[in-house]
């Protein structure tokens, strides 16, 4: 981190923006992260405990990176931005706002991420924001077996049909609605797209997803989710209770004691 | 509560249906790690998968997420061929005179590059497995 160039390389104009797009993206992360570490000790075998633990972890590291790339900007602490909001000022997209479910439901969830997530990275490894370009190099290389990883096990449960289908088919009904939201418009984003720090915008990214998913899916026989991005995918919406509940787990040990470490 | 909440703990999910019991439709899976470029390959340990794909994504996560291998191998266990018979591979003779140690090879092997003008090649560490001069484990004097 220290061979970041001074943030005033940046137009001062693309700060916030950037600092947005940021925030959007560690909190995705952060909150999957989360979610799915509630698997560690009840996952289906032993080995897998292991490797959605690890994929877990990964995620809250990833949004670690990311937290650290925009205080250069915001001049936010990660640990205080991470730890130290409302659920209200949370950004993860609505995707993100569900339980973990069941296990056809943590793996339908995080195949819809997975493969939106590496969309919205490709489109930023060229940026013109050299510090984010480096960053998003390190990320894709790990995320790249998350795909491969969550991908197996989702046509591990679609093509098994009986009972893991049929949970799998319910929880693609319960996220249809929101599985796009990974995507939804961030405020400043054309001057992001047109500054060269994004490839390109989120309704583009959406609609290489589509072309991306649909194929699968139809093969899979599986419902098609909703492909177009909502306006309030992101932000602007009441956090869920689920949410709620896990911002109060996870703010946990902050909240016990003031700076606290270990 | 929420659904989350209502999920949780739901320890039928440990074992719904034949697809994730070891022991309908997983396997035993035997690990083989090099930790460097050109170290040999050594066992590693074990795991269970139903399936080649998933066995290589928990081999990694055994035995390389914290960066500590080059190359793994892994291979189902039921493809090994065992062979631990003792009359096969230990038998009870006297088998000495199969050892190298009865020749006396250094000298004659050092006259001969001596007039071939050549030196004692060096060991070579570009080879996985790390062959070596042959001639350098070979003792002076018989064993036995």
């Amino acid at each position: 981190m220290s061979t970041v160039p001074a943030p005033a390389s940046l137009a001062p104009a693309l700060r916030e923006p950037l600092a947005g797009l940021l925030l959007a993206m560690a909190d995705d992360e952060f909150v999957l992260g989360y979610w799915d570490s509630e698997w560690t000790g009840i996952a289906p075998m032993l080995e897998e405990d292991v490797a959605f633990s690890s994929l877990a972890q990964d995620e809250i590291g990833h949004a670690q990176a990311f937290l650290q790339l925009r205080a250069e900007l915001s001049g936010e602490d990660p640990d205080a931005v991470a730890y130290g909001r409302e659920p209200a000022d949370f950004r993860h997209a609505r995707l993100l706002d569900h339980g973990r479910g069941d296990w056809a439901f943590s793996i339908a969830r995080r195949h819809l991420y997975e493969t939106a997530d590496a969309l919205r990275l490709e489109a930023l490894a060229g940026s013109t924001h050299a510090p984010l370009a480096e960053l998003v190099a390190k990320v894709r290389r790990e995320e790249r077996y998350h795909l491969m990883h969550v991908g197996s096990w989702f046509v591990r449960l679609a093509e098994a049909g009986g009972e893991a289908r049929r949970r799998l088919e319910a929880a693609l009904a319960r996220l249809a609605p929101d599985a796009a939201t990974v995507f939804t418009p961030l405020p400043g984003e054309t001057a992001l797209v047109e500054a060269g720090l994004m490839a390109a915008g989120n309704a583009h990214l959406a609609g290489r997803w589509q072309a991306l998913l649909e194929p699968e899916l139809a093969r899979l026989r599986l419902p098609m989710p909703r492909w177009e991005p909502p306006a309030d995918g992101r932000h602007g919406h009441e956090a869920s209770e689920d949410f709620r509940w896990l911002h109060g787990e996870f703010t946990l040990v902050a909240r016990s004691e003031a700076g606290v470490t270990w | 509560m929420s659904a989350s909440s209502a999920d949780r703990g739901a320890g039928g999910e440990r074992g719904a249906g034949p697809l994730l019991a070891p022991d309908a439709s997983g396997h035993v899976y035997e690990v083989f790690r090099q930790e460097k470029d050109g170290d040999p390959m050594r066992h590693a340990g074990n795991l269970v998968a139903p399936d080649d794909a998933l066995a290589l994504d928990y081999a990694r996560e055994f035995y390389s997420r914290r960066q500590e291998s080059h190359r793994l191998w892994v291979v189902r266990r039921d493809a090994i061929r065992d062979l631990d018979d003792p009359d096969l591979l230990r038998p009870p003779l006297d088998r000495s005179f199969k050892k190298p140690g009865g020749y006396v090879m250094r000298d004659k092997l050092d006259a001969a590059r001596q007039r071939a003008g050549t030196t004692k090649p060096a060991a070579r560490i570009d080879t996985p497995g790390g062959a070596k001069d042959p001639t350098e484990d070979l003792p002076e004097e018989p064993v036995e």
